[in-house]
């Protein structure tokens, strides 16, 4: 009996030991939790930005796009990385007294075509259906890998949207709409298959916050340019050309982000407050409910640049190289291989019908 | 020991490993050729060539000078020929002469296929597949090339590389639609050795390839290989870049120009990887009044044909050698004071094309290809038709009539036929495509005419921009010219410029392209299902209204309790109050019988009505009965404001 007791008492002890061993984690728990969500998880970044309007008078929306484009690529996404989709061309449009060049300002600022842009999807290829195809993987068998969203859990993904939009929907070349629901089909469908880790989705269109409202996935975080029954306006036009030049949302952003340098300390907060109404003349929209950290201590680079942190070894690393027999054939065998020849070919005109 | 140490250690060991193999098999050139032309033009045109005897096929995975995508490509395709063209601009062969290399607006593309036991339907899907690889290499829509406007050329298009026992095919098609710009500069400037960073290719900015009257990227891949044999290989890959400067349309005043002015910068140095890099200069005829700064340290003299031409030759690596840091410039030096239009205008060449629609109407019409022969002989003539799906040609209606050059109007005189390929389009999958063969005799013009239908198309088969038109593809002309006049392209086995000097031959085979076609098809108007709707739903409103008030109201018959006011006062004001007057006047003995409500009664007739409360004799009041009350006052509702 008195050993039972003892036993008892003696498991007890041994419970409370346990409890007051994990009471103590526990307490240390929720912090270090904490820290880690609010931590940068990703390991590369991609971008899909989209302008889905054709023709000349919108220009201001290939302006858009092309802002955003040159701000990741300088912020250092690679183009490989960047899924550029442009619905009309503006640069070497015949109405273009410029070409080969874009502008922000009517005061040519910056040429935001730049020298070395690289258009994945381009004309009639913008449709809701690759962009669908696009954001899902499902691409058509033999799509070219630059045509190609290959991102994967670890990826912060940027998606741009800009373009006429109305409640719940957003047009692609005056011919076709994808509506919210469609977008957020998307998405969920990204984060099904671990295409992504976070999301930014930005969005530059009229009444923009009705695309963001249907998203249900983790880990996004969404700005438009405009609440719900808002229209997004231009900022100013260019007599020259007589075109909007770009639109007031997307124009303040790359004030911003002109602004960002690889290793600016600047944060997705400090951008999710561009364009205040004063300037903007609509409302700024942003949905954070699906975004587990703090917006303020996310680097903007997060999302627009490709930084990492990189770890520096000063240690001595050995490598084996291969031996060079190995993947250095035999002169005397090359040589023996490629002997010159004459080159006969065959006559390129068919004379036989003319004799 | 860092990674950077480690570098240091490595890099020269590849380096020897580069340059055990680099030079003995593998060689890149650059060239660059200036030609002034006629009317305030200057043709520039860059060729980056890059040739790799690569002997077996395994050796394909080491790729040095020759991009990696274009050695993938032979691996994994049969391909054995590609020709790749993205054009913006109209080359004017009457008063341009002819290019070194032909392309026409848009995207163009053709591939040779051979290889074993390869089939038709391999081909097909090798096609298509290719063309989505070089949409992605190129950032050019070329996905868009499939068999529904693709052909197999029958006559035309020969294969540039070895004859073979094996079974070949070939795949031809035209986007006339597609844009040239950056987009496509960029990934072509990429698959040089030295990239844009130095070479030839740094002078290629966009700013000042797009703001020239024509340019043409082209990529061309051929592999060589001795007899069947399929172990000694030789890849070329040619990049081309030609462009068509106006000098009116460069801010500058005279006639000068010079490397600077029409890339924005001099050039930089050579691409060190290449074996040659040289620039040519055309000095005689429109070349021979410029004066050129500094002078060429070499010239060329060809004899081609019977044509002479005379090239001043800088050779970059010599010039280099001691120029330091400085940025190499040659500049064309007008003479002063020389009236434009004094000039000479050059005699036309031999061959020409133009092509236009005739007809009117969005039904039918006739695609018309005009060939003049300004030589004296007859020449042989081939024609090359691509005509889409959405257009249908009708082969009967095809003839060939000749004017001689002297006359203005075509007679009835028709040329024969020496060879007739035509294989009909399907709608939807297949294009119509045919191949006209025939005598040109000389100093005569020929015209094909075909007519055609044009198709309506299915409502989601309309681009975006409908109303821009559709287009037809250029035709393709070719011919066997038995002199070099003007000729300038590359013999077919040479792979550089200078293979062009003095390669005389029997005869020049000449390609050119007509212009494209646009035909604005039926097009529906797109927004008719808007407008349809708003009128439709505006014509259901009004008619709404009145027959759910008729339908809704209860008709009640009415026996005239009083015979309205008595005083005769009161019924004055009735009468001079009232609006509608038969509504609101009282009912008299005569009006018994059925009266029908008014969902909306007057104003001012309910107001004396009010005031007729007074005098209890509520008359209009009691005749309505109205079941929906509630909604009629909601309709008119001012009356319960009063």
């Amino acid at each position: 009996m008195n050993l039972k007791l003892v036993s008892i008492v003696y498991i007890f002890c041994i419970c409370g030991i346990s409890c007051t061993a994990s009471n103590e984690d526990t307490s240390v728990l929720p912090e270090g939790f904490v820290d880690a969500t609010q931590r940068s998880t990703h390991t590369n970044n991609w971008a899909v930005l989209v302008d889905a309007s054709r023709f000349w008078f919108n220009y201001r929306h290939v302006a858009n796009v092309l802002s955003i484009y040159r701000s990741v690529k300088r912020l250092g996404i690679p183009d490989s990385q960047i899924i550029l989709m442009i619905a009309d061309d503006m640069a070497c449009n015949a109405r273009n007294p410029r070409p080969g060049q874009v502008y922000n300002n009517a005061n040519q600022h910056i040429n935001v075509y730049g020298d070395d842009v690289e258009v994945d999807y381009r004309g009639y290829e913008v449709t809701v259906e690759n962009f669908v195809r696009l954001l899902t993987g499902r691409t058509q068998n033999g799509t070219a890998r630059s045509k190609k969203l290959l991102s994967d859990a670890g990826s912060n993904v940027l998606i741009y949207l800009t373009g006429h939009g109305g409640d719940g929907f957003l047009k692609f070349q005056d011919s076709e709409e994808i509506t919210s629901q469609e977008l957020a089909d998307g998405i969920q469908q990204m984060w099904e298959k671990k295409r992504y880790n976070e999301l930014f989705f930005m969005v530059d269109t009229c009444q923009a916050a009705s695309l963001y409202e249907k998203f249900s996935s983790p880990n996004v975080l969404a700005v438009a340019s405009s609440l719900v029954g808002q229209d997004s306006l231009s900022h100013h036009v260019d007599p020259s050309i007589g075109v909007y030049m770009i639109d007031r949302y997307t124009y303040y952003a790359l004030e911003f982000l002109e602004k960002v340098q690889p290793f600016s300390t600047r944060t997705i907060g400090d951008f999710l407050q561009v364009c205040p109404k004063r300037v903007c003349i609509s409302t700024v929209g942003v949905r954070k409910d699906l975004y587990r950290r703090d917006p303020h201590k996310v680097p903007i680079t997060d999302f627009f640049g490709a930084i990492r942190p990189t770890r520096v070894s000063t240690d001595r690393i050995n490598v084996t190289l291969a031996n060079e027999s190995d993947f250095i054939a035999d002169p005397d065998e090359i040589s023996a291989n490629k002997r010159p020849f004459k080159i006969i070919m065959e006559p390129q005109f068919p004379s036989e019908f003319f004799k | 020991m860092s990674w950077v140490h480690l570098w240091c250690v490595v890099a020269p060991l590849l380096a020897s490993v580069l340059a055990q193999t680099t030079p003995k098999d593998e060689h890149f050139h650059e060239e660059l050729v200036v030609r002034p032309l006629s009317g305030d033009h200057v043709n520039t045109y860059f060729q980056f060539t890059t040739r790799w005897h690569y002997g077996q096929k395994e050796n394909l995975y080491h790729t040095q000078l020759t991009p990696r995508v274009i050695a993938e490509l032979l691996q994994q395709f049969d391909v054995r020929e590609l020709h790749i063209g993205l054009t913006q601009g109209l080359w004017r062969y009457e008063t341009w002469g002819y290019p070194i290399v032909e392309a026409t607006s848009g995207a163009e593309m053709w591939a040779w296929f051979k290889g074993h036991n390869l089939t038709d339907e391999a081909v097909d899907k090798q096609w298509a597949q290719l063309a989505n690889v070089f949409s992605g290499v190129l950032c050019a829509s070329l996905n868009f090339v499939d068999n529904t406007n693709s052909i197999s050329p029958r006559h035309l298009l020969r294969p540039q590389f070895m004859p073979a026992n094996q079974e070949k095919f070939v795949r031809y098609a035209s986007l006339p639609r597609e844009i040239v710009c950056t987009e496509n500069l960029t990934p072509w400037k990429k698959l040089l050795p030295c990239g844009s960073a130095s070479g030839f290719a740094s002078l290629l900015n966009s700013g000042y390839v797009h703001n020239t009257k024509y340019h043409s990227l082209g990529l061309k891949v051929r592999t060589l290989c001795q007899d069947h044999d399929e172990d000694n290989c030789i890849l070329e890959l040619t990049q081309t870049a030609n462009l068509v400067y106006d000098l009116r349309l460069l801010e500058q005043s005279g006639n000068d120009f010079s490397l600077r002015r029409l890339f924005g910068m001099g050039l930089n140095g050579y691409c060190e990887l290449a074996t040659t890099s040289k620039i040519y200069v055309q000095r005689n005829e429109l070349g021979a009044r410029y004066q050129l700064v500094p002078l060429p340290p070499a010239e060329v003299q060809t004899t081609r044909g019977g044509y002479t031409v005379l090239y001043g030759v800088y050779d970059m690596q010599e010039q280099f050698q001691d120029q330091g840091e400085r940025l190499f410039n040659i500049a064309w030096l007008a003479p002063k004071g020389e009236e434009r239009r004094n000039r000479l205008k050059p005699a036309p060449p031999p061959i020409y094309v133009h092509r236009y629609l005739l007809g009117q109407g969005q039904e039918r019409g006739r695609i018309v290809t005009e060939v003049t022969n300004s030589h004296y002989a007859p020449l042989p003539i081939v024609v090359q038709e691509l005509i889409p799906w959405y257009v249908h040609a009708y082969l009967h209606t095809l003839n060939i009539r000749r004017r001689s050059m002297a006359r203005h109007e075509y007679g009835r005189e028709t040329l024969p036929f020496k060879l007739l390929h035509y294989a009909p389009g399907k709608q939807r999958e297949l294009p119509t495509h045919l191949e006209i063969g025939f005598v040109l005799p000389g100093q005569s013009s020929a015209l094909i005419t075909i007519d055609v239908d044009y198709l309506v198309l299915k409502w989601l088969e309309y681009p975006p921009d409908a109303n821009h038109g559709h287009y037809i593809n250029a035709a393709l002309v070719f011919s066997s010219l038995p002199m070099g006049t003007n000729y300038s392209a590359l013999p077919l086995e040479g792979h550089l410029f200078a293979h062009s000097f003095n390669a005389t031959r029997p005869s020049y085979v000449l390609g050119l392209h007509t212009e494209a076609l646009i035909v604005s098809l039926p097009t529906p108007d797109f927004s008719m299902p808007y407008n349809v709707i708003c009128l439709a739903c505006t014509v259901v409103a009004l008619a709404f209204g009145p027959i759910h008030s008729v339908a809704t109201k209860v008709i009640v018959v009415v026996r005239p309790t009083s015979a309205g006011p008595r005083n005769f006062l009161k019924r004055l004001k009735e009468k001079l109050f009232s609006r509608g007057g038969q509504e609101s006047t009282p009912m008299e003995g005569k009006r018994e019988g059925v009266v029908l409500d008014d969902p909306c009664p007057d104003e001012k007739a309910d107001g004396d009505q009010e005031e007729e409360r007074e005098g209890k004799e509520e008359a209009a009041e009691a005749l309505i009965a109205n079941p929906f009350e509630s909604l009629s006052s909601a309709a008119c509702p001012t009356v319960w404001d009063l």
